[in-house]
């Protein structure tokens, strides 16, 4: 037994004192270590110097992924030696009959580990499945390249230890004493006459142990710094994906959940974990057996091969793809992955050895990389499409980049400030701050401007919406290809980053569009490109809106013009309203301020009348679900197979607790606004919540309390059923003139009518429909003609509403476009 | 300073830290460009039944 020959052995025999065999087999190898030190841990600087204390490390981590250990401790002493414990096994301590039979000594197990080069567990499989390290040179080159070493090793409940100078042995494998403990503990202060600097520094193990940590789950391993007092202890459960967590934790992910997968496949085990973030960079660790390939490999190559092809398959059977398809590398933008492997027998190849070369492993990972990815995004469409189209936008760019470089480059281009587009129709002067580019919807609206202009300082550059109808399946109106590159070349400021404002040829660049929808969706488009592409020229207040009227008033002897309804319809209500009177029915006749008082009640009301009945809920059919307070309900409730009204929140709060506490339980709300025929309620969740709010009903009740004050109720604002041979029930009077009106909601229009009388109201359709001189008259003359200047908020409103206009996503849209309908002037900047 | 959504691909990002304004990247402000003269960018047109509101108004007198 080996503790026998311990007692026996005289103290601290010199190891040269006698000539054997297993001396010379020693030396041999010792000599070769210390002459040739790169040889087995890459160099002596830095470097190699702290690759001494990985080599003790991964024995501990071998330790603790075979389950045996769980905590590993590693310290910096104040001396400048390492100190590396864990509570694994602990190295055999017994004679070892094969190595004492080729030396012809009684030698232990621990005496072979620290000073027989290829000694140890990890060349069979039976100790360890698979095993870090580098090469297995392990420990035995860390105590020959130490100026002294220490183990002490806890076993069977005792303490044995060994010392070493140099590699030499100063003393056998002595037993010190009994222990609880168990495992390993290694103290080694590196050789200064090898090493050209032995001062370990702490960032740098920091790195390694934590990565360690990421790369061995579960491992927990304690670091602590004698010299500076600093330490942590690394510990994670999840692994490599708390490692690209780690990884990502200062950029933005682009969708939730670390992808994470894990096999073995004919010995070869591996653990990936993916996630894409916005960055544009690619961040890859592989490793193989905790080695950190960094020159990657096979496995490295097998698993961009199945990434690519799985996301281009995913891509073309979605339909994601126009023209571009991304290549490897458009998929490597913003990736972060962690690849861990374990492979039995690797083989390193490069320039540092850090290169798998095992051809196997290759197929292994995209075959196994393949499967999962191609299920898992199968199962998750969402992430799938975020991946993929990240994808297309980086193979996008590639060639916007492209192109761009390309357009510079060609001086006759558009973007390299060519010639002048044939459409203009240029000012004379070429004093800048001066002259004025109007940008004008439609050709022959640009026909009028040009026959109105001001032909000393006012250009006109017609522009062309085209429908086409090839985008997303809906029907799409783009500014032509021609049309950008017209502005471009005729601002003459160039785009992007090679903008110069003081180069653009005009002062002032004016939008002239029609004032309808049309309209208002290429003035949309036209100043989200300028946000864009010219932001320089909005940010410095060159942009601005041209501010047509909407129509032409032609009275006794002069015209003149109105810019927007709203204003219209006040003049108009104006004019009735002189000497206007109306007879209630009741014997009550209202006039002057009263009258002014009740039309003001009622236009408040008018649009909201009009909102509620687009819905498809007439006034007299809402009339009768009043409230004893005589307010309309806001808010349409559906739960289940029930329908409810409420007027106000706190009824509809009562109805839903109450409902809350029948069925036990928080109330399933419906995905869709309205219910569906399948949500009746046969789910297991019982029937599902759908609240419509009918934002409209709000002002209609605030106009209805008006309204009662004045002595109307709801009634009054609904034609009744009457015979005909009555008296109208109501009258509105001017002057002479008597309209009957059969209720009072038919007032408003009645006295717009009655405004008009005298006055000739022209709507322009469009731009197009007012010749050269009103053009000039109205919008075109610096002394009569409003101009507004966008400023950055309208601009980014309209590029916010463009994102919203072009959107896939067709809920934000619909919603927008109600929350406008009312107001259409806003879609107007 | 303020947080902005980029165009191009809808991550937020500080606008002093932006080289390409309004855009998170000079990438990005590329891929806008490139859709743009490739006449990728275009408003919606749906059938829109508010359109006729705005003047019902005055063709109920008439």
């Amino acid at each position: 037994m080996a503790e026998d020959q311990h007692s026996e052995e005289p103290a601290a025999p010199q190891a040269n004192a006698e000539y054997t065999p297993e001396d010379l087999q020693h030396l041999s190898d010792l000599e070769h270590v210390r002459k040739r030190p790169a040889m087995y841990i890459g160099d002596t600087t830095g470097r190699g110097l702290h690759h001494l204390v990985y080599e003790v490390v991964d024995n501990s981590i071998d330790e603790a992924m075979a389950d045996f250990a769980s905590n590993v401790s590693v310290v910096v002493n104040n001396d400048g030696s390492v100190t590396v414990e864990d509570d694994g096994r602990g190295i055999p301590v017994d004679v070892h009959e094969q190595l004492s039979e080729e030396t012809g000594r009684e030698i232990s197990t621990l005496e072979g580990v620290m000073t027989v080069l290829k000694f140890g567990g990890k060349f069979e499989k039976g100790a360890y499945q698979t095993s870090g390290g580098l090469h297995g040179v392990g420990v035995t080159v860390v105590n020959f390249l130490s100026q002294w070493c220490e183990v002490e090793v806890f076993r069977d409940g005792h303490v044995y230890q060994q010392e070493y100078e140099r590699g030499i042995p100063v003393g056998p494998v002595r037993r010190v004493g009994t222990t609880k403990k168990v495992g390993t503990k290694t103290t080694f202060k590196p050789d200064s006459q090898v090493f050209q600097t032995t001062k370990f520094l702490y960032d740098m193990l920091y790195k390694r142990l934590q990565e360690l940590a990421f790369l061995n789950r579960g491992v927990r391993i304690k670091y602590h710094d004698e010299r500076n007092g600093e330490g942590e202890e690394f510990c994670y459960e999840r692994g490599i994906i708390e490692f690209v967590e780690h990884l990502n934790r200062a950029s933005e992910p682009i969708h939730g959940e670390v992808i994470y997968l894990t096999g073995e496949t004919d010995g070869v085990g591996y653990e990936i974990a993916i996630q894409y973030t916005a960055e544009f960079t690619e961040n890859l660790h592989s490793y193989v057996n905790n080695i950190h390939t960094i020159e990657g490999g096979t496995h490295v190559s097998g698993f961009r091969a199945a990434l690519t092809r799985t996301l281009n398959n995913y891509g073309k059977k979605e339909n994601m793809f126009k023209d571009l398809v991304p290549t490897g590398d458009d998929f490597r933008e913003g990736l972060t992955v962690v690849i861990s492997t374990r492979i039995p027998q690797p083989q390193f190849e490069g320039q540092t050895k850090t290169k798998l070369g095992n051809s196997e492993v290759e197929s292994i990972i995209t075959m196994a990389v393949g499967d999962f990815l191609g299920k898992y995004l199968e199962e998750n469409p969402r992430v799938a499409k975020t991946l993929v189209r990240k994808g297309v936008l980086a193979a996008e760019a590639r060639e916007a980049a492209r192109k761009a470089k390309k357009a510079l480059r060609d001086r006759k281009s558009v973007l390299g400030g060519g010639g002048l587009p044939g459409k203009l129709r240029d000012c004379s002067s070429r004093e800048m701050e001066l002259c004025e580019l109007y940008l004008v919807e439609g050709d022959s609206a640009g026909g009028s401007a040009e026959g109105g202009r001001l032909r000393e300082y006012q250009a006109i550059l017609p522009l062309r919406g085209k429908i086409i109808n090839a985008y997303k399946s809906r029907e799409s109106k783009v500014l032509e290809n021609l049309e950008v590159q017209s502005m471009i070349q005729a601002i003459g400021s160039g785009i992007g980053d090679e903008q110069d404002i003081a180069k653009r040829r005009y002062g002032k660049i004016i939008i002239m569009t029609d004032a309808d929808v049309d309209g208002s969706h290429i003035r949309t488009l036209l100043l989200c490109f300028f946000y864009r592409q010219m932001y320089d020229l909005v940010a410095d207040g060159h942009v601005y809106v041209a501010q047509p009227p909407l129509f032409r008033v032609k009275a006794k002897k002069k015209t003149y013009y109105v810019q927007t309804d709203e204003e219209m319809k006040t003049q108009l209500l104006n004019r009735g309203l002189e000497d206007a009177s109306f007879d209630s029915g009741n014997g009550h006749l209202v006039e002057g301020e009263e009258m002014r008082k009740l039309s003001t009640t009622l236009a408040s009301m008018e649009d909201a009348l009009l909102a509620l009945e687009r819905r498809g809920i007439s006034l007299r059919n809402h009339a009768e679900r009043m409230d004893e307070n005589g307010k309309l309900p806001v808010f349409h409730v559906f739960l289940g197979r029930q329908e409810r009204w409420f007027s106000s929140r706190a009824d509809l709060d009562a109805f839903l607790q109450k409902q809350e506490a029948e069925a036990g339980h928080e109330l399933a709300v419906g995905d869709n606004a309205e219910p569906t025929s399948d949500s009746a309620g046969n789910g297991q969740q019982g029937p599902e919540l759908h609240i419509i709010e009918l934002h409209e009903v709000r002002t209609i009740n605030s106009a209805m309390s008006e309204l009662s004050e004045m002595g109307f109720d709801i009634q009054s604002l609904i034609p009744q059923e009457r015979t005909g041979v009555e008296d109208p029930r109501y009258v509105l009077r001017r002057g002479e003139h008597e309209s009957a009106l059969e209720d009072l909601r038919s007032l408003l229009p009645a006295i717009r009518a009655a405004g008009e009388k005298g006055l000739q109201v022209t709507r322009f359709k469009g731009l197009g429909e007012m010749n050269a001189e009103e053009l000039r008259e109205t919008t075109l003359d610096p002394d009569n003609r409003t101009l507004v200047k966008v400023s950055m908020r309208d601009a980014g409103a309209a590029d916010e509403m463009f994102r919203v206009l072009m959107g896939d996503k067709v809920e934000p849209r619909r919603e927008f476009i109600e929350k406008h309908a009312l107001e259409v002037r806003n879609l107007d900047v | 300073m303020a947080t902005l959504q980029c165009p191009t691909c809808d991550v937020p990002f500080e606008s002093d830290y932006s080289p390409a304004m309004p855009f998170c990247s000079d990438r990005c402000r590329h891929v806008d460009l490139g859709r743009w003269l490739n006449e990728e960018h275009g408003v919606t047109i749906e059938c829109d039944p508010d359109a006729e509101h705005e003047t019902a108004w005055m063709e109920e007198e008439s």
